[in-house]
């Protein structure tokens, strides 16, 4: 065949490992499998061991054989089905390898009795009638309603078989039951054809109907957990492979329901999961999961895929930190980046940990500095600098809420500001930090982290931004229904709102200054489920018992503080761990739920033992990321690695935040900004509250985030004309340009030569030096004639100003400026 | 992909589903730039829909029953001293001050039974998200309103006009000047708004055009920074947006469309001019908004929202009213008259309502004070089946009696005309919920 001439060397070794010899196959479900009914079914897995010891699917490539015939069937995709009763052997053959399992099927003439919850509502589920966009949302769809995804069984039977006298059913002619009808779309259905009149579901809804709609008997076996086959894999670019999904009941029973469970994947770039549970991979690696749902139980399959070039040379790790992250490159096969020279560093370093540009001074003592531990210490000046505080500040400001709604906030609102700042400054351990959050009390001018629960009023707000802030759980689906994603209920839900349901009011003068207190009595929510009330109890634990005079609140932040809880550090490290590399190791960073894998499980461990050991220490946090030879490698990629999303093999650049960008403007072009009511000089980064984006538009467009939610991803990221438009155009920008006391009026009449002063102006705007072609261009630039706005020639001085201030212009609209790199 | 954060999933206004969208970008190769991924659009056959939305607040409330649905039969201190005329249409009725209306009234579908408002507030939101501003507590970040949802889920990267322009300026009541929020899709999807801010960063700042040129040519060889640090799609899609902006600054197409001067004069005397002033804390009567709102979806814009005078007459409600009607009226009628002659009439949907109705019983002051019972609002264009009224109300204009149709209802319509799948088109919230776009409301079988 002469197409092999053109595949290249690597493919070549591709397809020679998917398809070589298999040195050994292997079936699943393992030991005998045992089919009971009728209707009994079972997806088998293969899989196959090859020479070099890799692990492949051979699920859909396997020829099977099932002797003696007329026992049971095996399809081509390996989904066992009972024909009749008796033992027969199943064997699989792929590449010259061959498995076989027994198989029994009993009772194939019975038909297994049907239970409403465990059977029927599944299929509403897998066919998407009872989804959010259809009859689950909470008006139902044309007058028929089900419960979101199944949730409510009971509700359901209600609805389908006695609402609307019992129309939607007819048991005399069970198929011309509206239900099926319409889910076949054999009367016309907004929703199209959901059911094909083939399928099995079709077939089990028949009979369940048939059978007058049997809701099953309250001693039927109840959803325990399910299991999915393989857990786990390594698997090959474009690779496959097909899940198997048990489902165990209450009875020890175990049933297959791979074709009624439901797939998604987190990553959707990388993966494909069909309704079958057949998995295809892309091109890209990395590490992706399958969250695999059925019922209310969610469980997550985890696929890694290397990428399998060489590592070697990786620079000795500073900390467990790049341990953790190299042995994780070394099982990709991704090379990380080189190091990043000192230029890059400084100017990452400072806008990362201090939310500014180096100066001028700081950048050359840096770049002349010897001292091999100058990074380091630089790490720790700007630690200890205010504007680390400033920063950190900053960010969590907008997520606690610090909003200033009206004027009279702004007491308020400072206060917060300020003291998270001072909090910051003074590293107070973390935890505390969060207790003195959550156990507010007082007026919020003796205890400003009161101002919290002004802009956070109600108790279901509470909880929900607790939640998702400090433990990284988003809890906002089970306010209304079992969460999908995740195992939280309702009354996990309700019961966590209880901590927060004793808290009281008192209106003080001035009027806006509420006295927040812990008012005595029993903490309770009202379950809107169940209509009954719930004590508090934290995620995963019992209901608490507190005492009516002590504020449950402390209890929350006593259970927070645990070293033992699996969210509280977790979710700050993740927090951190993206603030520096624009990407968490749980991605969103604030949203750790089971069935959304961590990319590094030991790092995120290991970072948050480490946090939990030094007492809960921020700065050691950003100490041990940003020392990390992780951190310090380039942005750029290597011939490998620009597909890494999630390795961290390179530094991910990214765009410089709307009060980062504003700050380096005003520096670079060395005019000051101005914020009303702020002293001149103030810098948009340490700005106490949101008030400030309303009159700048610069903040606004760029998007600062204006304090009305929880979550990091109300500052958007994302870019607009209207940006574009104020870079490149803005009358601000251009009369800062343009002002006589601007840079470009001082280099202009400045007497040192114009590479001296590019080589200036470089430093202040990248840290770095020109290159050659670099100074050439800004160069012959300045020395343009230039023509005034009437066509007169202009003066030399005058023309070098307009000079400066194009290569300024030019310089500000830089991707190398515009993003952290 | 397209849209690095915030992925909406479902089917786009393209008819394209997510699924068919990584096919072409994410499974390929994993690195494609913007720019390739948008050749890739072009070839695989996925053309982004032409249509447009003009919306129009009729702002703090116009009185239904003294527009588009009066009470002859209700006694005189409800029904106001004015007379209904008939219409282009036999059997269809409306105020003797909306003649221009009346004479096109095949091209009209008045509906005299919306619904929705909880509130009774004064809030454009409602008329610009289909979702009350009270009642079940808005997802975090707030709804978007639909220029928002149209420019999230519609827009074609790298044209010289905005997807979505919104043309009222501030008012001194907050709400009457608002051209839609961008809720949680946040301000990348915001309106661009000629008459806010970010005007002057339309026409060139102190600097000649020739000198721009020069600058874009120095960035240029300045820029060379390696793109692929950045494997987001970010640094592709600035370099897109620069280019946008260049061509917004040096093509003048987008101030062209806001510019009236360069259209026929004999078509802005159909306009009318209105007055560009703020009527009180409330919107302009601008009529030349109605020919700006043409001159962009002419241009390219998708979504165009206007907010027109101050119609909270509280007082003196019927000689107020004078003083609106008849700009409105002619306004208005010209927009859909001149969509109809330039063939626009498929592609651009127009949709003018307030936030309620207005009572029944004239106050003590000749006023009619708020009534979120039932209201009206009149829809054209789209290609919708017009000439025709929807809904009713009772004798007294108080209550719909027929077919109440709720805001969502009309937003449904909407952007399932646009192509979007309201069963799986999904908008994730701050807190990552994901969110249908409409509660749960239906296309309206009368319009399609």
């Amino acid at each position: 065949m002469k197409l092999t001439h053109v595949i290249p060397a690597c493919l070549l070794a591709l397809v020679a490992a998917a398809f070589g010899k298999s040195a050994s196959l292997q079936i699943e479900p393992a030991g005998a499998l045992s089919l009971r009914g009728k209707d009994a079914r079972q997806q088998l897995l293969i899989t196959a061991t090859l020479d070099d010891g890799a692990v492949r699917d051979a699920t859909h490539k396997a020829t099977y054989t099932a002797t003696p015939a007329g026992i049971v069937s095996v399809d081509a995709n390996g989904v066992v089905a009972a024909i009749a009763d008796g033992t027969a052997t199943i064997s699989a053959s792929s590449d010259g390898a061959t498995a076989t399992l027994a198989v029994k099927v009993e009772g194939s003439a019975n038909l297994r009795p049907i239970n409403f919850a465990n059977d029927i509502v599944p299929v509403f589920t897998k066919a998407g009638c009872n989804s959010g966009g259809c009859h689950g949302k909470a008006s139902g769809q044309n007058g028929f309603k089900l419960s979101l995804l199944g949730f409510e069984p009971d509700e359901d039977y209600e609805h389908i078989v006695k609402e609307a006298r019992g129309r939607r059913v007819f048991p005399a002619a069970p198929e011309n039951s509206l239900l099926l009808l319409k889910g076949a779309a054999q009367v016309p259905h907004g929703g199209g054809k959901r059911l094909d009149p083939k399928s099995a579901d079709y077939a089990l809804l028949v009979r369940w109907v048939a059978q007058g709609m049997p809701v099953g008997r309250d001693t039927d076996p109840k959803l325990a957990s399910i299991e999915v086959l393989p857990r786990k894999r390594t698997m090959a670019l474009r690779g496959e492979q097909q899940l198997v999904v048990l489902a165990r009941y209450s009875d020890g029973a175990v049933q297959d329901v791979t074709h009624s469970a439901l797939y998604e994947p987190n990553e959707k770039t990388m993966a494909e999961a069909g309704e079958d549970g057949h998995v295809a991979l892309s091109d890209q690696h990395g590490d992706v999961a399958i969250m695999v749902r059925y019922q209310d139980k969610a469980t997550v399959f985890r696929a890694t895929v290397p990428l399998g070039a060489p590592v070697e040379n990786l620079p000795a790790p500073r900390n467990y930190v790049d341990e953790l992250v190299f042995a994780k490159l070394k099982t990709m096969g991704v090379p990380p980046s080189p190091a990043s020279d000192d230029a890059t560093f400084i100017r990452r370093v400072s806008i990362d940990i201090a939310g500014r540009l180096p100066t001028l001074d700081e950048t050359r003592a840096f770049l002349a500095d010897a001292d091999p531990a100058k990074r380091d210490k630089l790490i720790d000046a700007l630690l200890a600098s205010p504007e680390y505080a400033d920063t950190f500040a900053n960010k969590w400001s907008a997520l606690l809420r610090n909003k200033r709604a009206k004027p009279a906030d702004a007491a308020g609102t400072f206060a917060f500001h300020g003291w998270v700042r001072d909090s910051l400054r003074a590293n107070k351990p973390y935890n505390e930090f969060v207790r003195e959050i959550l156990a507010a009390s007082g007026d919020i001018a003796e205890n400003p982290p009161a101002a919290w629960y002004r802009q956070v009023k109600e108790p279901q707000q509470q909880l929900e931004d607790a939640a998702q802030l400090f433990l990284g759980q988003r809890l906002q689906c089970a306010q209304c229904h079992h969460h999908p994603y995740e195992k939280w209920s309702q009354a996990d839900y309700y019961s966590f709102a209880a901590f927060f349901g004793q808290i009281g009011r008192k209106a003080t003068e001035p009027k806006d200054r509420e006295i927040i207190f812990h008012k005595r009595g029993v903490a309770t929510a009202i379950n809107k489920k169940t209509k009954q009330p719930v004590k508090p109890a934290a995620l995963g634990t019992g209901p608490l018992e507190i005492a009516p005079d002590d504020d449950p609140r402390l209890a929350l932040a006593d259970w927070m503080s645990n070293r033992a809880n699996p969210f509280f550090a977790r979710a700050v490290v993740n927090r951190y761990w993206k603030h520096f590399f624009n990407r968490g190791i749980v991605e969103p960073e604030d949203d750790l739920r089971e069935t959304n894998p961590p990319s590094n499980p030991e790092l995120l461990d290991a970072l948050a033992e480490r946090f939990v050991g030094s007492g809960y220490d921020l700065k050691a946090l950003v100490r041990d990321i940003t020392q990390s030879r992780t951190y310090q490698l380039s942005a750029l990629p290597n011939e490998h690695n620009a597909g890494d999303r999630q390795g961290f093999s390179r530094y991910y650049a990214k765009r410089l935040t709307a009060e980062v960008l504003l700050d380096a403007l005003n520096a670079v072009t060395r005019t000051p900004g101005t914020f009303a009511g702020m002293p001149p000089g103030t810098r948009a980064i340490s700005l106490p509250d949101n008030s400030f984006n309303s009159s700048s538009y610069f903040l606004s467009v760029f998007g600062r985030p204006d304090s009305s939610s929880a979550c990091e991803c109300e500052r958007t990221q994302e870019a607009s004309l209207a940006q574009a438009l104020h870079l490149l155009n803005a009358k601000d920008i251009q009369e800062k340009l343009a002002s006589d006391s601007g840079v470009a009026a001082q280099l202009a009449g400045d007497s040192r030569s114009d590479e001296e002063k590019l080589r200036e102006l470089y430093l202040a705007a990248y840290a770095r030096q020109p290159d050659a072609g670099e100074l050439t261009l800004a160069k012959t630039h300045l020395d343009k004639p230039r023509k005034a706005a009437d066509g007169q020639p202009l003066d030399a001085a005058k023309g070098k100003r307009l000079g400066y201030e194009d290569i300024v212009w030019a310089i500000l609209n830089t991707k190398e400026f515009l993003f952290n790199h | 992909m397209l849209t690095i954060k915030g992925q909406p999933t479902g089917r786009f206004c393209d008819g394209v589903t997510r699924r068919d969208f990584l096919k072409i970008g994410g499974l390929a190769m994993g690195g494609l730039s913007l720019p390739q991924i948008l050749r890739a659009e072009a070839q695989s056959g996925i053309r982004k829909s032409p249509k447009s939305v003009i919306m129009i607040y009729m702002a703090g409330a116009p009185p239904h029953q003294d527009l588009f649905d009066l009470k002859m039969d209700a006694p005189l201190e409800i029904r106001g001293p004015y007379k209904p005329i008939g219409t282009k249409v036999p059997g269809i009725q409306i105020s003797e001050h909306m003649p221009h209306c009346a004479r096109i009234m095949d091209k009209l579908v008045p509906i005299r039974s919306m619904v929705g408002s909880l509130s009774g507030d004064h809030d454009s939101h409602i008329c610009y998200t289909g979702h009350s501003a009270r009642g079940v507590p808005a997802p975090p970040g707030g709804w978007p309103s639909i220029g928002s949802v149209m420019t999230k889920l519609c827009a074609e990267t790298g044209k010289a006009v905005p997807p979505f322009v919104g043309l009222a300026p501030n008012a001194g009541h907050p709400p009457y000047g608002s051209p839609g929020h961008p809720g949680f899709l946040g301000p990348a999807c915001a309106a661009f708004r000629p008459n806010g801010v970010g005007t002057s960063d339309l026409a060139l700042n102190g600097i000649t055009s020739d000198r721009l040129a020069d600058r874009q040519a120095l960035l240029a060889s300045f820029d060379t920074f390696r793109r692929d640090a950045d494997h987001s799609g970010l640094m592709d899609a600035l370099d897109v947006f620069d280019q946008q902006a260049f061509n917004v600054l040096t093509s003048s197409r987008l101030l062209d469309a806001l510019d009236v001067t360069k259209e026929d004069p004999k078509v802005r005397e159909r306009y009318g001019k209105g007055d560009p002033k703020n009527y009180g804390d409330g919107a302009p009567r601008n009529n030349e908004h109605f020919l700006v709102a043409r001159r962009l979806v002419e241009a390219g814009a998708r979504c165009v929202t206007m907010n027109f005078g101050r119609w909270d007459f509280h007082a003196r409600n019927h000689s107020e009213l004078l003083t609106h009607l008849p700009l409105f009226d002619q306004g208005y009628s010209a927009l859909i008259e001149d969509l109809h002659q330039r063939g626009l009439d498929k592609d651009v949907a127009v949709v003018a309502w307030g936030e309620f109705g207005r009572t029944p019983t004239i106050n003590q002051d000749g006023g009619r004070d708020h009534w979120p019972r039932v209201g009206c609002g009149v829809v054209a264009g789209g290609g919708f089946k017009t000439g025709q009224v929807i809904g009713a109300t009772d004798r007294l204009g108080g209550e719909p009696t027929e077919r109440p149709v709720h805001f969502g209802e009309v937003f449904a319509t909407l952007y399932h005309w646009l192509g979007i799948d309201l069963a799986t088109v999904t908008l994730p919230d701050l807190s990552g919920r994901p969110h249908y776009l409409v509660d749960g409301w239906l296309p309206m079988k009368e319009l399609i």
